[in-house]
């Protein structure tokens, strides 16, 4: 089960400290995500994908504009990966999981079998604390399926592992994904990921932002990390990135 | 699971070599407190012995006057009265300071209404809240308990509005995100990030609440340690003095060791278990 999620004319200021004037990030900012695709939000630094992500987590809302998550009125079932796996330290690992699950009235079991999942099976009872940077965040990974989401926000989730730590949790998302996909925002800055875990790659470019380029990568799953394809995507991206830098 | 059985596993090892019983591994940890004890008992019979006065009894006049109050149950029966204001007006003063101290933290405008009365309570003696409270309320319960929130209030509630400032902002966006519960948000974000501060800020406001409320049985109550240190002080017994203060030192030590340390330890385990 997955919710498709539109964002429709968006504008979004923010006033940097010791600035006068409020700066524009987005400006009639439209996106639509069908149910089920992964979406990778890729540019320069301070383009606009964190806010971008943060809007769809409702963490920020827009100046104007909308965002409508799921067709139903409700709101959709949320998970979120983050760049640092935002654990609580004092909590077991099966606790960080299952307060995750039970807030969206899934079963606790739930949890523990995504902690199998993600080959911590061995790890339940530890604190987070004695668990590696890559473990911790297999543990991000098994909390925001935990929810079983509709819509499963990754902001720059691999960004501070080891790339042969990261390349694994790609595998390990994808894995993950493939058993009932939800709608996915990607954001990220390493392009080969961006190629490997999305449906389609969205270059985000100036300010307020636009959509510079919308790169689709239709390759089946389960992708292989070392297929030519994906550093065909990656060249294509690169290219888009380049030159509007 | 490795960790912590790596962890036992070792200590398991130590065990069987050693065999040495758990009084004796103790030692090393307590050894340094138990001398400062010795020093001090050592330099205070020497003084005593030097001034050869009776303003300045020896140990073993204070020992006998501390079996005197203590075998005829007297002494505990004191400090329970005293214990129990301590705790009514500890536990006022508590609450409140988690209530204003929360909403100081996240609100500006509160913060900086409270802020006065923080330093005005900070900067007021124990001794004047004493003196107003004797005044104000005589001889009730009204009046140990009244003086004691005033007095450790402030303290408090510095402790508890750093302790919320200092939860992590990244974990409430967290839980914010994955619509935890509000009852699951304070047990196992709110309650586990203030737990420290909670500790400290109890230990500094028993120990002020000790202050105040010896000078409260003195002026205007009928018993309690501080009544029983007044009465011994009127007929000039120094080394009555002594004992009861000493006698209710070693409560609170009891307090310190056996309630706050632990509970402390308890809070913290999750640190020392990572670095193992």
């Amino acid at each position: 089960m997955s919710a498709p999620i539109t964002f429709a004319s968006i504008g979004k200021s923010f006033r940097r400290p010791h600035s006068p004037k409020p700066e524009m990030v987005l400006d009639n900012f439209s996106l639509h995500i069908r149910s089920g695709e992964l979406l990778a939000l890729v540019g320069p630094s301070g383009v606009g994908k964190t806010t971008l992500l943060h809007i769809a987590a409702g963490l920020e809302v827009p100046d104007i504009g909308s965002i409508t998550v799921g067709s139903s009125g409700r709101p959709a079932r949320l998970g979120m990966v983050f760049q640092q796996p935002r654990l609580l330290d004092w909590r077991s690992v099966r606790t960080n999981v299952d307060l995750a699950a039970t807030a969206a009235g899934k079963d606790p079991k739930r949890g523990l079998a995504l902690l199998n999942a993600v080959g911590l099976a061995d790890y339940t009872e530890v604190y987070p604390t004695s668990l590696s940077g890559g473990q911790r965040q297999r543990v991000g990974l098994a909390r925001a399926f935990a929810v079983e989401p509709e819509l499963l926000l990754l902001d720059e989730p691999f960004s501070a592992l080891d790339e042969l730590t990261a390349r694994r949790l790609r595998l390990l998302l994808q894995e993950l994904w493939k058993q009932a996909p939800p709608t996915g925002i990607l954001v990220t800055h390493n392009m080969l990921e961006a190629a490997f875990l999305a449906d389609r790659v969205v270059v985000l470019g100036g300010k307020p932002a636009r959509i510079r380029e919308e790169i689709l990568i239709e390759l089946r799953r389960p992708r292989h990390p070392e297929d030519p394809a994906l550093f065909e995507a990656h060249r294509k991206i690169m290219t888009v990135l380049t030159s509007i830098a | 699971m490795t960790e912590i059985a790596k962890g036992s596993y070792e200590r398991g090892v130590t065990n069987r070599v050693r065999k040495t019983p758990a009084l004796l591994r103790a030692l090393p940890a307590i050894l340094p407190s138990v001398m400062f004890c010795v020093v001090l008992l050592l330099l205070w019979e020497g003084m005593a012995r030097y001034e050869a006065s009776p303003l300045v009894p020896s140990v073993g006049e204070v020992a006998a006057e501390a079996k005197r109050i203590l075998s005829g149950g007297l002494a505990l029966q004191q400090i329970g009265i005293t214990l129990g204001r301590i705790l009514l007006g500890f536990s006022v003063a508590f609450s409140l300071s988690i209530i204003l101290g929360i909403v100081a933290a996240r609100n500006v405008f509160a913060r900086r209404f409270l802020e006065p009365s923080i330093i005005l309570g900070l900067t007021v003696p124990g001794l004047v809240w004493a003196l107003l409270c004797v005044i104000w309320f005589g001889v009730s319960l009204t009046t140990p308990v009244v003086s004691i929130a005033l007095g450790v209030f402030p303290a408090l509630v510095l402790h508890v509005i750093q302790g919320v400032q200092s939860v992590d902002a990244e974990l409430i966006e967290m839980a914010k995100i994955f619509r935890l519960s509000r009852r699951d948000k304070f047990l196992h974000l709110w309650i586990p990030s203030l737990l420290p501060y909670l500790i400290s800020g109890s230990r500094v406001g028993l120990s002020l609440a000790w202050k105040v409320i010896v000078l409260v049985e003195l002026f205007g109550l009928s018993n309690g340690v501080g009544y029983q240190l007044n009465s011994e002080f009127s007929s000039q017994n120094v080394a009555g003095v002594l004992a009861w203060t000493i006698v209710f030192w070693v409560v609170m030590i009891v307090i310190e060791y056996g309630i706050l340390q632990t509970l402390e330890k308890r809070a913290t385990i999750w640190r020392r278990v990572a670095a193992t």
